[in-house]
């Protein structure tokens, strides 16, 4: 304060010191405060847009990120999570020992000691309950190389096939809608498609928020093709990508599925479909065809979706219209109890208008974060790393063979998925649950009914770069490094492997992912032997990969930690055949991973919500994202910048709702469901969600609305239904919340019970609703 | 096989747009020709890039932003219409902030660019308050206020601003715009944007592309009403050079009167006149601890051609230096030098008042850009009249206190009727008036968070400016000195403290003119924005 004072009468102008700006001979003039000693090449490691950067390092700290303008991807731009990337890495948030918890507070302690107490304890819970009485939850979020390991050392190391990732939160039903529709995991587009695609459908993909960088594609379409594309947006709440939209579709919350059917009926009745492509490369078409004209007329679409017939006409036509038709979807889709039947839903509509494997013709899965690709491919929980199957024995013994173990040690099936790990520990099946970089304290849905079970555990090891909230409840916690302070690559939504190169020393005793792993094997008699005795380095970890990888579909055989670099990163496969990887898959002559090797056409089903709002919960309520913050806020919430534009949560309602509630924006409520509630919520009046909708971001531990969401799940990618469940909301005036509406039940009765009448023409049908 | 790059400056990122690329190929403007930006709203998708991107660039911490995106929305839903406004400097052809900063701080390069010269700048943060999109902004760790310069440095040597290199939606733009040609043909149509101020009071040059159909917006902020800055230093030094120029109004009616052959009445004498100016040497010293940098104060006068804030400087300063010349002329009793100090004096004094009245006449302030600011500082000198006739009681002068609390009275009562037309002015407040949104904020203001603030503000005018004064007159003409004395005591303090408190109620309920902001951080501008933001 003195100093401050002082500073002020002697008019000690700071500008040299603080604000003047120097030569930079990659980047030009910069802020010399913050000119790095050198530039590091690397990649984003926040989601998985998989963006190029260079961190400026000065004094071995990073002060600087900067967009490469060389990199495929992001062509020298960066989100503004991506542009203050380097804070995130001195947090004060983050953790730089080893801790143990010692009469509920949580002390430093040397790995040694944290890798002794917790290897015992693991060894004396399998002794007693089982292997697989100790489970691992990871993530999205490591390196691939750090996934393999992890992996590795859990289902072959500590025996336990109860291992799953927290992209079962959010890619999950993506996986499994590939794996029904093609044969095999893998976004079969590009990046590049959103500049080629006559018509863009996003659906449920808020990339305005989530990933702004996809805009700078969809920007330089009118620049390559000489017009804007059409785009369509499907979202029940008017986000920020709405906005960009030419044909915004207010679908009812969830009947995405509904919609497409609806549009496939559409196509095929006006005979708008491709048949030449469905021939030669789709299998199933007949039964397809009979159970979508059976079921999915556009009037009955109609009433599901909420969108009229002739708009359904409208954007069918548009669709199946365009030359190219790329139709991109994220959370929206995955986060739904029927997540894994949309995807192949979408890749149906795709399908019959055969806009798969070209240029801006594709259907495309946006990954959420960093890394869930390198999870998907070689973590090693729903499948065998090289996307192979645990039920296959060839599978197993050619995986065995290549990374010279017994085959008798490859499950033979996948564990427990991330929902089932937590309802073994609250059946007492589960002792010990190890989790690696995600914070389910603040992620996961039913927050009361997570807590009650965690609760019940023998050990909890988190092992993480910040102190999340899960890491507070920790019995013990390993310190990782984070990115920039480690080597490896990130897998982005394209298949583009990127090489994130280490930059600065991890933080204080922290370790990278893989090696903290890799040492604390040496605590399992023969394990550090078996499976890591020549794992020296990241590129010695990579090198295995690829061998693993060899002759899959998701071959990283012909990359090198070099090669990768000197691309801006490799899109997979990249062996003899692509030795500078490949756009897209399913072109001419790829076949895909199925019997036939055709693509297959799938009979699915729109299913009601298993909550639907009802007189004590009228309201529907929808969770999602907000550009400035970084999912459970670890890494942003220090980020002064970031933190200030969204520092705590907020629920968006309609005027309509805010007048029953006599509220206005800016004044607090409560939330609440059958399972948990939500105070002192700031509420946003505005009308970008419908009347009897409300919208919540969840990266909030402050206000939890986790506390508020359903525990259901997709029975296929186990994914849960995060987006839709039944709330209502009290204010102030209204302690006893919203009263239900009479006729909102008369509708969904009357829905319920009507039968497809399949006596209007659709001429007819048009001509009503006009 | 391609290598990393050494150097990005010249290097060609393949957007074919300015965006991500870190060179500029753009012509440099002949003459009469800028650079200016372009703003593609259609493009924008709110993604906060700009800022982070500027932030970085010139090493600003998060409460000094150079440029910030405005979020609107209108329509009904699902026909929806979100507004991001992307904004940094409109490096106006007319500034507003160049016009009045008393220093001179700001240069119109030839090039166009609105360029802050730190090195001159005092923090008075005055242009802050004249720019009608609030950009300068201060930087308390410097203790001056800076802005965009549009990365002028890069923008000469080809090199891409760094809000323009960041977006990735291609909607930031550096152009090239004749001026007379922008003012005459597209300004009025191309540089109009929902939510901004008038373009006719700077002629900014920023040209927005927007949605072709266009709902009626609603700023993101719409339901943040802050008061603003309560300037307390100002308060005083307002307050008190009023004060102090009121006395020297009574003072030289004295002489006046006296000349005429009023001679019954009481003659000044120094120390009355050292009591009257004692407030301004008490109030003008204060005004300095609102600067960033204090010890520059006397810089501010530099100005006086174009800036009404120099011209206050320099006649108060002037009027207390003639004011002390007539303290040293009644001591060493120079009749007629003190008489012509005593003009000089009254002159400047007045003319000072009015200057500062006029500071605060300003296009970006609505509630304060009314007759009513000058009437209020003006008849604030009742104070001044109020002193001398408390002073002339103490001195025995009874009849003479009486003559000057009589005009006291009168000067006072007008305070008051610009108060009551104030009051009348926002509660008739109409949606047609020009600037309706930041005005009805203000009437928000004073009806809710200083009602009771205004009430207080009424009574004591009431009480002790005007019903105090009566009745000390009444112990005047009765003869009890004493009580008199006491009175009128009492009146002048409790009139002074109505009149700070007033003053107070003036600066903070003033809502400017300014880009739409955010649902959480408002406009990002003020001193109260961020509560600890600069510490």
């Amino acid at each position: 304060m003195i100093k401050k004072i002082l500073n002020k009468f002697i008019n000690n102008d700071i500008k040299e010191d603080k604000y003047a700006y120097s030569k930079d001979l990659k980047f030009g003039t910069i802020a010399k405060d913050k000119a790095p000693d050198t530039w590091v090449r690397s990649t984003c490691g926040y989601c998985g847009v998989g963006c190029g950067l260079y961190i400026g390092v000065k004094d071995g700290k990073p002060v600087r990120t900067k967009g490469d303008p060389s990199h495929p991807v992001s062509h020298g731009t960066l989100c503004p999570k991506g542009l203050t990337e380097h804070e995130m890495v001195v947090s004060s948030n983050r953790v730089s020992s080893p801790m143990i918890k010692k009469d509920g507070k949580l002390n430093a302690v040397e790995w040694d000691e944290a890798f002794t107490h917790t290897s015992n304890k693991f060894k004396e819970i399998q002794n007693k309950y089982g292997k697989n009485a100790v489970a691992c939850i990871s993530t999205g979020q490591f390196l691939t190389e750090d996934f393999y390991t992890l992996g590795k050392f859990v289902q072959l190391g500590l025996e336990t096939n109860n291992y799953d990732g927290n992209t079962t939160l959010c890619m999950a039903s993506a996986v499994m809608g590939y794996k029904q529709s093609f044969g095999s995991d893998g976004p079969p587009s590009s990046y590049e498609d959103f500049s080629y695609a006559d018509v863009i459908m996003l659906i449920g993909a808020n990339i305005a928020d989530n990933h702004p960088i996809l805009k700078l594609h969809i920007a330089k379409n009118k620049k390559i093709t000489g017009k804007k594309p059409k785009i369509i947006v499907v979202d029940p709440r008017f986000s920020k990508t709405a906005n960009m939209a030419d044909v915004f579709v207010p679908i009812a919350p969830r009947s995405d599925l509904a919609l497409i059917n609806g549009l496939c009926y559409i196509i095929m009745e006006q005979g708008w479909e491709d048949t030449k492509f469905i021939q030669d490369k789709t299998s199933g078409y007949k039964e397809f065809r009979k159970h979508i004209m059976q079921k999915y007329p556009p009037q009955e679409v109609a009433i599901i979706t909420g969108i009229d017939v002739k708009e359904l006409y409208e954007i069918a036509q548009l669709y199946a219209g365009a030359n190219s038709a790329l139709s991109a979807w994220t959370m929206g889709v995955n986060q739904s109890s029927i997540g894994t039947d949309t995807v192949s839903a979408i890749c149906n509509l795709a399908l019959i208008t055969g806009n798969l494997g070209r240029k801006g013709a594709s259907p495309f899965s946006i990954t959420g974060q960093c890394n869930a690709m390198g999870t998907r491919e070689f973590g090693f929980t729903s499948s065998i790393p090289g996307y192979r199957n645990f039920a296959n024995d060839t599978d197993r013994a050619v995986f065995a063979d290549i990374i010279n173990v017994p085959s008798s040690l490859i499950p033979t099936a996948r564990g427990y998925s991330y929902p089932q790990i937590i309802d073994a520990i609250d059946r007492g099946e589960i002792k010990a649950l190890w989790v690696t970089a995600t914070n389910p304290l603040v992620s996961f849905p039913d927050q009361n009914k997570l807590r009650r079970a965690l609760k019940k555990l023998d050990i909890l090891v988190v092992q993480d770069a910040f102190m999340s909230e899960t890491a507070l409840e920790a019995d013990v916690l390993f310190s990782a490094a984070t990115w920039s302070e480690k080597e490896g690559t990130y897998t982005n939504s394209e298949r583009r492997c990127n090489y994130a190169k280490k930059a600065v020393e991890p933080l204080g005793k922290s370790m990278s992912d893989a090696n903290i792993v890799i040492e604390f094997s040496k605590y399992f008699e023969g394990k550090y032997e078996l499976l890591f005795q020549n794992f020296q380095s990241s590129e010695d970890i990579f090198e295995e990969i690829k061998k693993v990888s060899a002759g899959q579909l998701c071959d990283y055989s012909g990359m090198s930690y070099k090669k990768i670099e000197e691309l801006g990163g490799i899109q997979w496969p990249c062996n003899t055949l692509y030795p500078e990887g490949k756009k897209r898959l399913y072109t001419d002559g790829f076949e895909c991973k199925t019997e036939d090797g055709k693509a297959k056409l799938l009979a699915l089903d729109w299913q009601p919500l298993a909550e639907s709002c009802n007189q004590s919960f009228p309201l529907n309520l929808n969770t999602g994202r907000t550009v400035e913050q970084w999912h459970t806020r670890t890494k942003t919430k220090t980020i002064t910048l970031l933190n200030d534009l969204a520092p705590q949560a907020w629920i968006e309602i309609n005027p309509l709702d805010a007048k029953k509630l006599e509220v206005e924006s800016g004044d607090k409520i409560t939330i609440a469901s059958s399972r948990g509630l939500v105070d002192g919520l700031i509420v946003k009046v505005t009308q970008v969600v419908r009347e009897g909708d409300c919208f919540v971001p969840f990266h909030f531990s402050e206000q939890l609305i986790n506390a508020v969401t359903i525990a259901d799940f997709d029975p296929k990618s186990f994914e849960p239904n995060f987006k839709q469940c039944a709330v209502n909301l009290y204010s102030q005036k209204h302690p006893q919340g919203i009263k239900q509406e009479e006729e909102k039940v008369v509708a969904e009765i009357a829905y319920q019970s009507t039968k497809v009448s399949q006596e209007y023409t659709v001429a007819e049908v048009i001509k009503k609703e006009n | 096989m391609k290598t990393p790059i050494d150097s990005f400056i010249d290097h060609q990122a393949l957007t074919g747009m300015q965006c991500g690329n870190y060179s500029i190929d753009i012509p440099k403007p002949k003459k009469d020709e800028q650079y200016r930006f372009h703003f593609d709203a259609t493009a924008c998708v709110g993604c906060h890039c700009c800022e982070a991107a500027c932030n970085e660039q010139n090493n600003n911490s998060a409460d000094v932003k150079w440029r910030r995106v405005g979020e609107m929305e209108g329509g009904v839903f699902p026909e929806v219409s979100q507004l991001f406004n992307s904004m940094s400097c409109n490096h106006c052809i007319d500034p507003a902030c160049l016009n009045g900063c008393p220093t001179q701080s700001y240069i119109k390069l030839d090039n166009g660019i609105v360029f802050h010269d730190d090195d001159v700048c005092i923090g008075c943060q005055y242009c802050t308050w004249n720019c009608p999109y609030e950009v300068p902004v201060m930087n308390y760790d410097r203790g001056i206020v800076t802005k965009c310069h549009m990365c002028v440095d890069k923008l000469e040597i080809g090199e891409t601003p760094s809000c323009v290199q960041a977006c990735p939606a291609g909607a930031i733009e550096i152009e090239v715009v004749h001026k007379d040609e922008w003012i005459k043909n597209d300004m009025a149509t191309q540089g109009v944007a929902p939510h901004l101020a008038d373009i006719n009071i700077t002629k900014p040059t920023t040209r927005y592309t927007l949605p072709t159909d266009m709902p009626q917006y609603k700023p993101a902020d719409e339901h943040i009403t802050k008061p603003a800055h309560s300037e307390l230093p100002l308060v005083f030094m307002t307050v008190l050079t009023q004060m102090s120029v009121g006395g020297f109004v009574a003072l030289f009616l004295g002489e006046f009167l006296s000349l005429l052959g009023f001679s019954n009445l009481a003659s000044g004498n120094y120390i009355l006149a050292m009591v009257v100016l004692l407030p301004a040497l008490l109030g003008l010293p204060l005004s300095a601890l609102h600067l960033g940098r204090p010890l520059l104060a006397h810089t501010a006068m530099k100005n006086w051609r174009n800036s009404w804030l120099s011209r206050e400087a320099l006649a108060l300063g002037l009027f207390t230096a003639l004011a002390m010349g007539v303290v040293a002329t009644y001591f060493f009793q120079m009749q007629f030098l003190n008489i012509l100090l005593m003009l000089g004096a009254l002159t400047t004094g007045v003319y000072g008042i009015y200057a500062q009245s006029q500071i605060y006449k300003i296009k970006a302030r609505p509630s304060w850009d009314r007759v009513s600011t000058n009437k209020r500082f003006l008849s604030t000198g009742y104070l001044g009249l109020l002193l001398v006739g408390f002073i002339l009681a103490i001195e025995g002068f009874a009849n003479s206190s009486m003559v000057v609390l009589s005009l006291t009275l009168l000067v006072a009562s007008y305070q008051f009727l610009v108060i009551y037309e104030e009051k009348i002015f926002y509660k008739y407040l109409s949606d047609k008036e020009k600037n309706y949104y930041q005005l009805n904020k203000t009437k928000y203001l004073l009806e809710n968070n200083f009602q009771q603030h205004l009430k207080i503000r009424c009574f004591t005018l009431i009480g002790f400016g005007l019903v105090l004064p009566l009745i000390s007159i009444l112990f005047l003409a009765n003869n009890t000195l004493n009580i008199a004395i006491i009175t009128l005591g009492l009146s002048l303090l409790g009139a002074t403290t109505s009149e700070l408190l007033g003053r107070y109620i003036f600066y903070v309920s003033v809502v400017p003119l300014g880009l739409a902001g955010n649902f959480f951080a408002g406009n990002q501008r003020g001193r109260d924005y961020k509560e600890n933001g600069h510490d």
